[in-house]
Formats: C-alpha cells, structure tokens, sequence
C-alpha cells in the first residue's frame, strides 16, 4: 500500500470496524508512513475530546411529566385509547394480525372496484360542466389584496383583465347580455357553474359563453 | 466481538425482551424500568442535537410517550436500545426541522439548574480544562451537518457500533463509516480554526 490512508479507512481502523487482513496492511503501512501516523494521532485527539464531554443529567421534572402524561392518556376512555389496546393486543397474535390486514386489503380491493365500476358509469354520462380546477399566481392586476386568478371551468380559463374576469379567447368582445347573480337567470349559471361563486364573490364581473351568446355575470 | 461482548449482548436482549414482555401483561414497573436504563441516553442524544435544554426535555417526554404507546408491539428484530434509539432520532429529526436549525454554539455548562455528571476520578483543574474542551468540541459539534452530527454522537458519545448505528439511522454501514469519517473531519478542521 503505497498511497496515504484516507480519512474513512483511519476513522474505522480508530473504532476497530475494519477486518482482521485490512488492519494487517493499515498498521503495516502507519509503521512506514508519518504523515498517515500524525494524521491518525490527530484524529485520536479529536475523538478522545468528544468522548470526554460530560454527560447532561436529565432534569427530574422530566420523568414526572411523563408520569403524569401516561396517567391521563391511561385514564381518558375512549376509542382511541381502545384502538391503541386492539392494535397493540394484535402484537401477540401474528395469525389474528395477518388476517386483519388481509380483511382489509380484502374490503379496500371491493372500494376500489366499486370506485371503478363507478368511473365507468360516469364516463357514459354527459360530461358535468362544474367541475372544475383552480390555479393561483401572483400578478400585478388582481382585485386587491387577493392575487391574480385563472380558473378553469369545465375547460374554461378566465383571467383578470383590469375589472372583469374574461372567459379566454373573449377578450374585446362586449357582452350581449348582463346578467345579475341573483336573477334566475345569474342562479342557472352559478348552478351550472358553481365555482363562478368564487370569481363573483368580491363583486366582480364576469365574462363567459353562455348557451352561445357573450354574457356578464354580476356579483353585485 | 468478542466472547464477553456476545455474551453481554445476549443478556441486554433477555431483560429487553422480559422487560417487554411485563409491560405488555400491564406491569407499570416494566416501563418505569425502561425509562431509568435508557432516560439519560434519550436527553442526551436530544441536547446534543438540538443544544437547548428545554427543546431537549421537551423531546425526551415525546420520545418516552411513543416508546410507552409502541412498547407492547416491540418486535425484538433490534435491541431495546437501538430502538428507543430510533424512534428518538426520527422525533428529533421531525421536530427539529420544523423548530430551527442549530447553527448557535453550544455550551458544557447547561445552566438553568441541569447539572452535568461529574467524573469523580478527575481533580479541579482537570475538570476546568476538560469543561473549557468540551465546550469547544459541543460548539464545533454543533456545527456540523446534521447528518454527520448524528452520526459522530452516535458512535463517539453514546459508543454505538457501526451496525448498531445503521439500524438507528437506517442505512447501510457504509454510509455509516464514510458519514463518520467525514464527521470528524469535518469536526476537527472547525476546531483548527
């Protein structure tokens, strides 16, 4: 072994972690190499001096706390407390366990087919047009102190353009219809469109397609 | 290990395993016994990494509450020790990184009425200079990253073995060696400085 040792190799030669050959040709190369020597001494330093440092004695209000902490978790009925007593009653019975868990796995596989049988009578449905999905970023444009706000609904985004929230790909068009939030006409849209709600909460304006004419909602 | 190793070692895992065993048949000495064996080695490991005596106590109680709570699903795969030790280094690991990083130095002295054990095989002047040490080293300690401070206290502090060490942190004892060797690299170019 020509090479110095490296930090790694010192350290575990140090602490008796390496083979019984390896430390044959560690100690075979420290009797030829000083520097290696010095370097292994000074880490010997280094150790002996964090092993020296006195250790904290815990304070005694410490095992009190716990004492007491125990007591009321002991003393609190509940299901929780009944929960933790079954699991832990479990521990003794790896069978019980085993088929606790695959009773489980059995009643979640059931969820998941019947959330799958669900999906697919959903996708033969019309599509529901509320459903929707809300991004948020900061701009320089949004109704104060709330920041810009794009949501999509039912594929739709809309974006605030000075004082309305414009469907996109209507900006510059006026509006062929107002129509106020709280008219029949403005409670069929937010029915159709809940998350509209959120848009004119603040009285905001919005713009939107609606049954092929350009409309304004108004929150106010 | 040797002879007298395995045989301690076979001994420390048949006090755990009835130790767990009277908890579980509701022996409430059972878990005061487990608290007393291993109190010291739970604050110690909990100052060490967090340097503030208050976080420290705070984290022996969570530690010790958990170890209560678990106690009786003790699978024996580990020691007790390495165990306790675990679940300490997750808490500490979960609670320190929401509370601050420790980047202040810490002090020997704990002030705030915690006292330190005293090696009564030393004299006056041999305790001042190893308390002025020690204070350096727990400064430069606390100064290492945090995956190397974890390491270098658990091997040079509480003398854990390298495997003892993997099982804690859950990693291989490679890593182990090389985060200690690196450790106390590191630990030691703060100390030149």
């Amino acid at each position: 072994m020509n090479r110095h040792l490296s930090t790694e190799q010192l350290s575990s030669y140090l602490d008796g972690e390496i083979g019984f050959f390896e430390t044959q040709e560690l100690e075979h190369h420290l009797g030829g190499c000083a520097a290696c020597r010095s370097q292994l001494e000074s880490m010997q330093r280094l150790v002996i001096g964090v092993r020296r440092m006195e250790r904290v004695a815990p304070p005694r209000a410490i095992a009190q706390e716990v004492r007491q902490r125990i007591a009321a978790e002991e003393a609190a009925p509940g299901w929780r407390r009944r929960l933790q007593v079954f699991l832990g009653g479990m521990a003794f019975q790896p069978a019980l366990r085993t088929s606790a868990a695959m009773g489980l796995a059995f009643v979640f596989t059931l969820f998941l087919l019947n959330q799958s049988v669900e999906q697919e009578q959903r996708n033969l449905q019309p599509p529901a047009e509320a459903v929707v999905t809300v991004q948020t970023y900061f701009g320089d444009n949004s109704p104060a102190p709330l920041p810009l706000t794009t949501s999509e609904v039912a594929g739709r985004q809309f974006v605030w353009l000075g004082e309305r929230w414009i469907q996109r790909g209507l900006e510059g068009e006026q509006p062929q219809t107002l129509v106020a939030a709280r008219s029949p006409e403005g409670r069929a849209m937010l029915n159709a469109y809940s998350d509209l709600e959120f848009l004119i909460s603040d009285g905001s304006r919005v713009v939107l397609r609606y049954r092929r004419a350009t409309v304004e909602l108004s929150g106010s | 290990m040797g002879v007298a190793t395995v045989s301690a070692v076979v001994h420390d895992l048949e006090i755990d395993a009835e130790l767990v065993e009277r908890h579980r048949c509701g022996d409430a000495q059972a878990f005061n016994e487990v608290y007393a064996r291993f109190e010291g080695m739970v604050y110690n490991l909990a100052f060490r990494l967090s340097g503030n005596p208050e976080e420290a106590a705070d984290l022996t109680q969570e530690v010790f509450l958990r170890v209560y709570r678990h106690l009786g699903s003790f699978g024996g795969r580990s020691s007790l020790k390495t165990w306790i030790f675990r679940i300490a280094i997750n808490h500490c690991r979960d609670r320190l990184s929401r509370w601050r990083p420790l980047t202040m130095p810490i002090g020997e002295a704990t002030g705030d009425g915690e006292v330190a054990y005293p090696d009564p095989a030393r004299g006056p002047e041999d305790l001042a200079v190893a308390a002025d040490e020690g204070r350096r080293v727990a400064a430069g300690l606390a100064r290492l990253p945090h995956a190397f401070r974890e390491a270098v206290i658990l091997r040079d502090i509480e003398g854990l073995s390298y495997e003892e060490i993997a099982e804690v942190l859950g990693v291989r004892i490679g890593t182990v060696r090389s985060r200690i060797a690196r450790g106390r690299d590191q630990l030691r170019a703060l100390l030149e400085t």
